[in-house]
């Protein structure tokens, strides 16, 4: 077996939580105090453990991606790898040149122009003068900008910027690269760039560690995957397992740490006031997890200041960043609520979820359709997660049948394994029925 | 296989000495750009200092009396400040190298005395054009006939004292930037401190040689002998005197290592407490 890339050995890493010291001043008074004190109680509880005992290989030219939930430690990882932090146990090893691209442009100088970052940045990524000469066309022509390479870069667009970034760290051409969740920016055409450059660099055998929240794209790239959830490793084995695992972990921090479902940012003038917003499955058990071939029902419970005869409720869901993927009005379905005073609950059913796996968040919004004023508008704060099981990837998941046309006639050959009625593209809005 | 990174030995800032010229270089140009007079101001800064001075104690105030200064004084407070512009420039550049480079220090990794390095580079190349103004400078006298210039192969120990210099320089300038990472208050500190520094450095007033318990202290500073090594070696003509220079020299090496071991041992914990 030939030796790992890299292989990260029962690693631990600590932090500090609260403020070090940052002046003289906080420094003589915690001396003080830790001479009254005899050194009672510093340890422990003022300190937490980023990673835990995470163990995992690379082998060489392979792509590994890194999931999990927001402060699972995946850029401590990186961080750990890249050299930045030094574990506080166990053995972080890396064979190779490595590049690291934990943020996009680091490095970059806003006075200088694009011409002299390249020779800055690349220098700062490990490349020598006469590898960025030879490859200052190919930078400059991956990352589109031309025309002004010679402007300074605190006027470029922040498109510009990273993609000016992305590219210079992309032609250091490492023996490791890690990449630390940079290609959500730019626009999509960029961002497919990036992804055809980093499939490029891993066939071409550069060792790839991937931390990502675009399970599309790290199953697209990396065979393998690590789930990562505070601070350990939950699974370590083939991507599309690993989704299953990460959406698991996703609802775990949902329940373990419900939102603060009151809304604390209405406005008095507004008729109704959020109470609650809850998805149940067929049986009426509350979910914050649940398979996208399921059926489901969002349940909106509302405190009315005064009543309004006909209020239009609408719902909405997202993945992360993106527009909206579903929005749902009743006002368009035809369909108003008188609702009284005081609380209030609206339900929606879905028949399906046919969206891909993935953490997706809900808005609710009303209408007063008589004066038509806004009476609730919430952020997207309402976590759902969906879980395909490991059915599709793109943004859909939909119903669907393989088949092979031999001499005219059909004849099956696999078909989804999907068993409950068929959910077709379009249902979504056909079947939906509000009570 | 190479291990990792952080666990290069201490010579690995070596192998950076590309990215080294790329960061002393960046100094440069962001110190130079916008400004109309660009680098011109390497001259202008020590120029126009050495004019104040010069007004100062030979106009302003009646103070030849206190001032035992056998050459013109615009060429002796010129020969200081150049090398002390440089010495106070690298260091406040110093203090400031790795908090200012916070991007870098938490988000790429390469041995962290480039930053100090890089600072002390940049402001070299300030001195190399101030201190070419110091011929011009020194020529003018000579034509004026204030000052007989007399060229020397004194002038060829000049690298040694340049070279003591930056020694001294990057030792305390690393132990500032990392002193400065862990408390804010060093930057602040610092300030006052150089000032104070430079009226006891015989920069632009001699140091009293009249043996109380202040000007034994003052002689402790390693900073008289040196910016005294470059007006003999430059002006006078002459060797610097052996025991100033080397005492000077002790006090640079022993700095540069335990500034350079401290920072070493520190180094890891940047990424963290900055």
């Amino acid at each position: 077996m030939s030796i790992p890339a890299v292989h990260f050995n029962e690693v631990s890493k600590r932090f500090r939580l609260g403020a070090t010291h940052d002046s003289l001043r906080d420094l003589l008074s915690s001396g003080v105090r830790r001479v009254f004190r005899r050194g009672a109680g510093s340890n422990g509880r003022d300190t937490f453990w980023a990673l835990r005992d995470v163990d995992f290989s690379v082998a060489q030219g392979e792509a590994v991606g890194i999931i999990g939930p927001n402060g699972a430690g995946k850029s401590t990882v990186l961080k750990l790898l890249a050299g930045i932090l030094r574990p506080d146990g166990g053995e972080v090893r890396v064979c190779g040149r490595l590049a690291a691209l934990i943020e996009v442009g680091a490095g970059f100088h806003g006075d200088l122009t694009g011409r002299e970052n390249i020779f800055l940045n690349g220098a700062i990524m490990g490349m020598s003068r006469a590898e960025i000469r030879r490859n200052l066309d190919a930078i400059v022509d991956f990352a589109g900008i031309e025309r002004f390479l010679d402007m300074p870069v605190k006027r470029y667009s922040s498109g510009m910027y990273a993609r000016l970034g992305f590219s210079i760290a992309s032609h250091v051409d490492p023996d490791v690269l890690l990449v630390d969740e940079v290609l959500s920016v730019g626009d999509a055409v960029f961002r497919l760039r990036c992804a055809d450059r980093m499939h490029e660099l891993v066939r071409r055998g550069t060792t790839l560690v991937f931390v990502t929240h675009n399970l599309d794209q790290m199953q697209s790239i990396c065979r393998r995957a690590v789930v990562l959830d505070h601070g350990r490793t939950v699974f370590a084995g083939a991507s599309r397992e690993a989704v299953g695992h990460y959406l698991q972990a996703m609802s775990k921090a949902y329940t373990t740490q419900p939102t603060d479902m009151t809304a604390e940012d209405h406005e008095d003038v507004q008729a109704a006031e959020l109470v609650n917003v809850r998805f149940v499955n067929a049986a009426g058990e509350e979910l914050v997890w649940v398979r996208s071939r399921d059926e489901i029902r969002a349940e909106v419970t509302f405190r009315m200041r005064r009543p309004v005869s006909r209020l239009v409720v609408e719902l909405n869901m997202r993945a992360s960043v993106n527009e909206n993927l579903i929005s749902i009005n009743s006002g368009r379905d035809g369909r108003t609520f008188d609702v009284a005073e005081g609380v209030q609950t609206v339900a929606l059913s879905l028949p399906a979820l046919p969206v891909s796996g993935g953490q997706y968040f809900w808005n609710v919004r009303m209408w007063d359709a008589n004066r038509g004023t806004t009476e609730l508008d919430t952020p997207f704060r309402f976590p759902l997660v969906v879980d395909d099981e490991g059915r599709a990837t793109g943004v859909l998941c939909l119903e669907h049948e393989w088949t092979t046309l031999e001499k005219g006639a059909v004849r099956s050959v696999a078909r989804s394994s999907v068993e409950p009625a068929a959910v077709r593209a379009g249902a979504c809005c056909e079947d939906l029925h509000l009570q | 296989m190479r291990a990792l990174a952080t666990s290069g030995g201490p010579w690995e800032v070596l192998g950076y000495r590309e990215l080294l010229l790329s960061l002393t270089w960046r100094d440069l140009r962001v110190r130079y750009k916008q400004s109309l007079l660009g680098i011109a101001w390497a001259v202008l800064l020590p120029l126009s200092m050495m004019l104040v001075f010069t007004f100062v104690f030979t106009r302003a105030i009646d103070a030849r009396s206190v001032l035992h200064v056998d050459m013109p004084y615009a060429l002796f407070a010129y020969a200081g400040l150049v090398p002390w512009t440089f010495f106070s420039m690298s260091l406040s550049g110093c203090v400031n190298s790795l908090v200012a480079n916070r991007n870098l220090v938490t988000k790429v990794y390469f041995p962290r005395e480039v930053f100090p390095l890089s600072c002390v580079g940049s402001c070299l190349v300030d001195f190399g054009i101030a201190m070419s103004v110091l011929v011009g400078l020194m020529v003018f006298f000579h034509l004026r006939g204030d000052w007989a210039f007399v060229p020397s192969w004194a002038l060829m120990f000049l690298p040694v004292v340049l070279l003591v210099q930056i020694t001294l320089t990057v030792g305390v300038g690393m132990l500032l930037a990392m002193a400065n990472l862990f408390y804010r208050d060093v930057r602040q500190i610092f300030g006052v401190v150089i000032q104070l520094w430079m009226f006891v450095s015989a920069v632009v007033v001699p140091v009293p040689r009249d043996g109380t318990w202040l000007a034994t202290l003052i002689s402790l500073n390693p900073l008289v002998p040196l910016i005294g090594a470059y007006r003999d070696c430059v002006i006078y003509g002459r060797m610097p005197a052996a025991t100033g220079f080397v005492y000077a020299t002790v006090v640079a090496v022993i700095l540069l290592a335990g500034g350079w071991v401290c920072f070493r041992r520190a180094s890891y914990k940047f990424a963290e407490c900055i």
